[in-house]
């Protein structure tokens, strides 16, 4: 039991660097864009019509703690995002990061775990089955599908599934809620709603996930279904579905755990990208808005260091569901 | 007849022979062969770089606004034919076109065809100047300047006598689509090779040592790799993409874009050659080179690197399609190379209007390119990948 603590607390504090090594690298790349906040404030004020001088720019700097060093600087702000979870104010927006983000983050992150999920229920069987099976057809298509994951982009995918609704059917199947449901409060009926629209941006946000996902449950099955292992179970008997689950499935889903970290990340990609095309004015779109129209900063450091935060404890938690699932893992820490 | 019989019998020697002895390369390429999908995607993925790089030739027109057809915006796609009810003839044709605005038309432009015009297909015309080795170096220092143009050239595959051809038709502003999905291909070609180069030099520099000196370099350059690894590529490509100024050129814009393609994949790369490495580097035969005091950089050029080059080869091209993937979904959105460079990304972009599916359906053809080259490029990666896996013939 010790050694298990002690396997989380390892596992935890190199989740813990991970995420200060990433954000040092974020930080230092808002730091590159040229222009800082102090310029950007001054800039505003000027447009309002009055005069400025580098005594204000100054001032400004100094007022927002900008004349400090540049590594002073990098600690604070991630002291800031680690103690305190502040990501400070968007100087482009004038607005706390914070109350700008926080329900966009939450239907983000809804989404690409729901795309996640139905990329796994689809893609686990699936694969098993086109592993085992001696079917050709099945077989081909199985894996022409998962090629097409890759060669047909969600974005494309995207596209034309919006240019093919608006025109065939005549309505847009753009946006995450109806009009009347935009501002109102959470409710039962607004969640329905959400769900009616929701379900399109999760199927093309799983759509390259569910690809890549059936190679490697294909692949993974292949590699062990001719192992001994295998083979000694069915002369001992047991076949069909039940020497599959017990068998040869539970040794390939290791590695398929292991890789739902990348999958997730996969799933971020795709999601500024998908969110763009179909308009959802979701956490992808605010970024894309806050790098491409307006070079916000802050903005696109606080959403990088939120989705890799994600992923760090996604993988955080699949470690820890492996060690508990593996039985040689499980024996060596639990004793 | 014995002598028949006595040559194929040595031949058999021979050949079992010569499997023993084969190279890496040869047994990879003999295994290549045999897999019918990677060969005919490994021909096509030919035929596409061949028709990229030859781009200026096999087009009639120049990609850029230079080129573009004022009396044909928007035009459909001109197929040669033979013949029509007029009769047969042995030079491929296409029809004139009218462009006309009036009453009758509400006032849009209107282009009608002619079917009594006539434009005979020419081959080998004389059209637009284009240079293989062009370059326009404009570098601080009046020394440093570069300007150098050879093998210009002036011959274009076909055209047609008076008019325009366009295969592909045109898009709004009328350019050839034909014109720019050739150019396009290259573009996008010439991005995923140069973002695949730097990555593999980076991943080369930082895995190789990684895997070669091992201890807390390795732990250390490990950690730092997974954590990139752990950014998001497409938000990661989009916070670097910003930094790009408006006012800098297509050229400028088109070497950052595939500098950050190498800088964002090298990671994966990198623990891919950490890999190699660290099982290489307890074989005998590095120990051997050890103890005959061999520097460690003669190790690894001489004995390492040549041990996995296929791997790595192998692996860039698995890496390439990603690399193609990613600029064109940047290009996609906007973020990218924009409209007066043609890339594939750059060329989707137009396809994203309603408009367009109901009424100028051509602007899809560069989708269908796009999806062809990444499927060549994939399947030749996979067939690449399973013959240089010694374990794949016992499965198959």
């Amino acid at each position: 039991m010790i050694k298990f603590l002690q396997f989380i607390m390892i596992r935890a504090v190199m989740s813990i660097v991970t995420l200060l090594i990433v954000s040092f690298i974020v930080f230092s790349m808002m730091e590159l864009v040229p222009g800082n906040c102090a310029e950007r404030y001054i800039a505003f004020k000027n447009t309002q019509g009055q005069n400025i001088t580098i005594e204000d720019i100054q001032a400004e700097e100094r007022r927002l703690g900008l004349d400090k060093p540049y590594l002073i600087r990098a600690f604070t702000w991630m002291g800031n995002v680690f103690f305190q979870g502040k990501f400070g104010d968007s100087c482009i927006l004038r607005l706390n990061i914070n109350h700008l983000l926080s329900d966009k983050i939450w239907l983000s992150l809804g989404m690409s775990i729901g795309a996640l999920l139905l990329s796994y229920v689809l893609a686990v069987p699936i694969g098993i089955y086109s592993a085992v099976s001696r079917n050709p057809i099945a077989n081909n298509t199985v894996r022409f599908i998962s090629y097409l994951g890759l060669a047909l982009p969600s974005f494309l995918f995207a596209l034309m599934i919006m240019l093919f609704t608006t025109v065939y059917f005549g309505e847009s199947m753009s946006g995450l809620f109806s009009k009347e449901y935009r501002d109102a409060a959470w409710s039962y009926a607004k969640f329905m709603d959400f769900l009616s629209r929701a379900w399109l941006p999760i199927l093309i946000l799983g759509w390259a996930a569910t690809a890549f996902a059936l190679q490697t449950v294909r692949a993974l099955m292949l590699d062990e279904i001719d192992k001994l292992y295998v083979t000694a179970a069915r002369a001992r008997g047991i076949f069909g579905r039940n020497l599959l689950w017990r068998y040869p499935a539970r040794h390939s889903l290791g590695p398929v755990i292991n890789s739902i970290g990348f999958d997730l990340n996969r799933i971020f990609s795709e999601l500024p990208v998908v969110a763009l095309i179909m308009t959802l004015t979701e956490m992808g779109s605010l970024l894309i808005d806050a790098l491409a129209f307006s070079n916000d900063q802050q903005l696109a450091g606080a959403i990088l260091v939120i989705l890799t935060a994600t992923i760090v404890l996604i993988n955080f938690i699949t470690d820890i569901i492996l060690a508990l699932m593996d039985p040689r893992v499980r024996q060596g820490l639990l004793g | 007849m014995g002598f028949f019989f006595n040559k194929n019998k040595k031949s058999d020697q021979q050949l079992k022979e010569a499997y023993f002895t084969a190279s890496q390369v040869e047994l990879i390429r003999s295994r290549f062969k045999s897999n019918k999908t990677a060969m005919v995607a490994g021909w096509i993925l030919t035929i596409l770089i061949l028709m990229g790089f030859f781009s200026e030739f096999l087009s009639p027109y120049q990609p850029t606004m230079a080129g573009r057809d004022k009396k044909y915006e928007n035009g459909p796609p001109q197929i040669p034919k033979f013949w029509d009810e007029n009769g047969f003839s042995f030079r491929p044709f296409i029809y004139g076109t009218k462009r006309e605005r009036s009453i009758k038309t509400n006032f849009r432009w209107v282009v009608t065809v002619d079917r009594e015009d006539r434009r005979y297909l020419r081959f080998f015309v004389d059209g637009w100047e284009y240079s293989y080795i062009d370059l326009e170096w404009d570098l601080p220092g009046e020394f440093f300047d570069v300007d150098v143009q050879a093998l210009t050239f002036s011959t274009h595959l076909f055209g047609v006598d008076k008019g325009g051809i366009h295969l592909f038709g045109t898009d709004k502003s009328g350019k050839d689509i034909y014109s720019r999905t050739l150019l396009a291909i290259f573009t996008s070609l010439k991005c995923g090779v140069l973002g695949v180069f730097i990555a593999f030099v980076l991943a080369l520099i930082i895995g190789g040592i990684s895997g070669y000196y091992g201890g807390w370099l390795d732990s250390f350059l490990q950690m730092v790799t997974d954590a990139i690894r752990t950014v998001p590529q497409v938000p990661l490509f989009m916070a670097l993409a910003a930094f790009l100024p408006q006012e800098w050129s297509a050229e400028a814009v088109f070497f950052v874009i595939a500098t950050i393609l190498g800088f964002i994949g090298w990671p994966t790369l990198a623990r891919r050659i950490r890999t190699h490495v660290l099982s290489e580097r307890s074989q005998d035969y590095i120990l051997a080179a050890q103890l005959c005091g061999a520097s460690s950089g003669h190790i690894i050029r001489r004995h390492l690197l040549p041990s996995f080059t296929s791997y790595i080869i192998i692996d860039l091209m698995i890496t390439f399609p990603y690399m193609v993937r990613l600029e064109t979904a940047l290009s996609f959105i906007g973020l990218g190379l924009i409209d007066p460079v043609s890339s594939l990304g750059s060329l989707m972009q137009n396809v994203s209007k309603a408009d367009v599916l109901l009424n100028y359906q051509w602007y899809f053809i560069p989708v269908l390119f796009f999806i062809t080259f990444i499927l060549a490029v994939v399947f030749v990666g996979d067939g690449l990948r399973d013959a240089a896996d010694p374990n794949m013939i016992k499965k198959k």
